[in-house]
């Protein structure tokens, strides 16, 4: 695993979003384990309080669930999953629009060009 | 927790400290952040009761320090105090001898952790392994609070990455860690919680992620602010 930090934001939120990622690109399956908090916090050499903070709150989002004594897991749940896809989809278009609206570039050649750049990359 | 209250110390004519107060908590790490001068490591050894303050308070769980605190906080200096013609197995019975709470399996642990051989003297090894050595012969002792006084200055970058990798490990978890640095860049991550300190006194206290997620700030936009705005 590897994520590169940003110093200006809250790293926990920083790890969550890596995971619904990961999640959403189903690099992470559901139902399956995910490392402790501390093989985490050594992984991405963050502080063990913060990688506790960041699946505390995936918890309470209901991404990941443990069970017992055994290592947490990924949601099996498919409204959460599809939920989590529609959010970073939505979240990348929202600073791609943010990104390109003060330039004023017509909404149809913006489309043209992401079609044709978008295809270009794929291959 | 421990607790610093209103720290005031001069040598000679300087006023080092002029009424420092902060906390540590125990399962976090604090780090004392200010140029070089401004008294980070008489701070370190106000706690210890290495250096008598002129006056303030300071407590360790609620204690003051005593001869027994000695098993419960340790302080690690810059610079290793061992004999530098002892052997690290040497050093490491020197430990032994001394502190009741000298964990040997741990002590074993970290040697591997950093791979060094203990038949090696420590005047013989490298600047970033003797830092090495000097931070086992402090992380092995199962105390509940740990001192270190500049642990990332002057080593190369692979020293300083095995050296900040202890700190997301289990063997400085739970316990309370106050570290002092002036460079902060590598290691804004590990830490829980900064001090800035100049010029006698503690210009900003605060806790990292809430200085993100409030303001947006990285430690490094902070100390820009608090030392130069």
């Amino acid at each position: 695993m590897n994520v590169n930090l940003n110093k200006r934001e809250p790293v926990y939120l920083q790890v969550i979003r890596h995971f619904k990622e990961q999640i959403a690109t189903k690099r992470l399956e559901p139902g399956q384990e995910i490392p402790s908090r501390r093989e985490l916090a050594n992984q991405l050499k963050i502080n063990p309080n913060t990688a506790q903070r960041a699946y505390k709150e995936m918890e309470e989002q209901g991404l990941i669930y443990t069970e017992g004594n055994s290592p947490s897991k990924i949601t099996k749940d498919e409204k959460v999953l599809g939920a989590v896809r529609e959010e970073l989809i939505g979240q990348a278009i929202d600073s791609f629009i943010a990104a390109i609206r003060p330039i004023d570039v017509p909404l149809d050649e913006v489309v043209g060009l992401i079609q044709e750049k978008y295809k270009g990359d794929k291959a | 927790m421990i607790e610093a209250k209103e720290l005031k110390k001069r040598f000679g004519r300087k006023q080092i400290l002029n009424g420092v107060s902060f906390t540590a908590n125990k399962g976090e790490i604090t780090c004392l952040i200010g140029i070089n001068g401004v008294g980070k490591t008489t701070i370190l050894k106000g706690i210890m009761n290495l250096t008598p303050m002129d006056s303030g308070q300071i407590l360790i769980d609620g204690e003051k320090m005593s001869k027994d605190m000695y098993e419960k906080i340790t302080f690690i200096p810059d610079a290793i105090t061992m004999i530098p013609t002892m052997t690290i197995a040497e050093a490491m019975q020197f430990m032994q001898d001394y502190y009741k709470s000298w964990n040997q399996a741990r002590a074993t642990e970290l040697l591997r952790f950093f791979k060094l051989k203990q038949e090696e003297k420590i005047s013989s090894l490298s600047k970033g392994n003797t830092a090495k050595v000097n931070l086992l012969l402090g992380l092995a002792l199962d105390v509940d609070y740990l001192l270190m006084d500049e642990p990332f200055s002057g080593i190369d970058i692979f020293s300083r990455e095995q050296i900040a990798d202890v700190f997301t490990s289990h063997l400085v978890e739970d316990r309370g860690v106050v570290i002092t640095t002036h460079e902060i860049n590598d290691i804004e991550h590990l830490i829980d919680k900064v001090v800035l300190l100049d010029n006698g006194v503690v210009l900003k206290e605060f806790r990292t992620e809430e200085m993100r997620e409030d303001e947006g700030k990285s430690v490094v936009d902070v100390m820009r602010e608090v030392y130069r705005g």
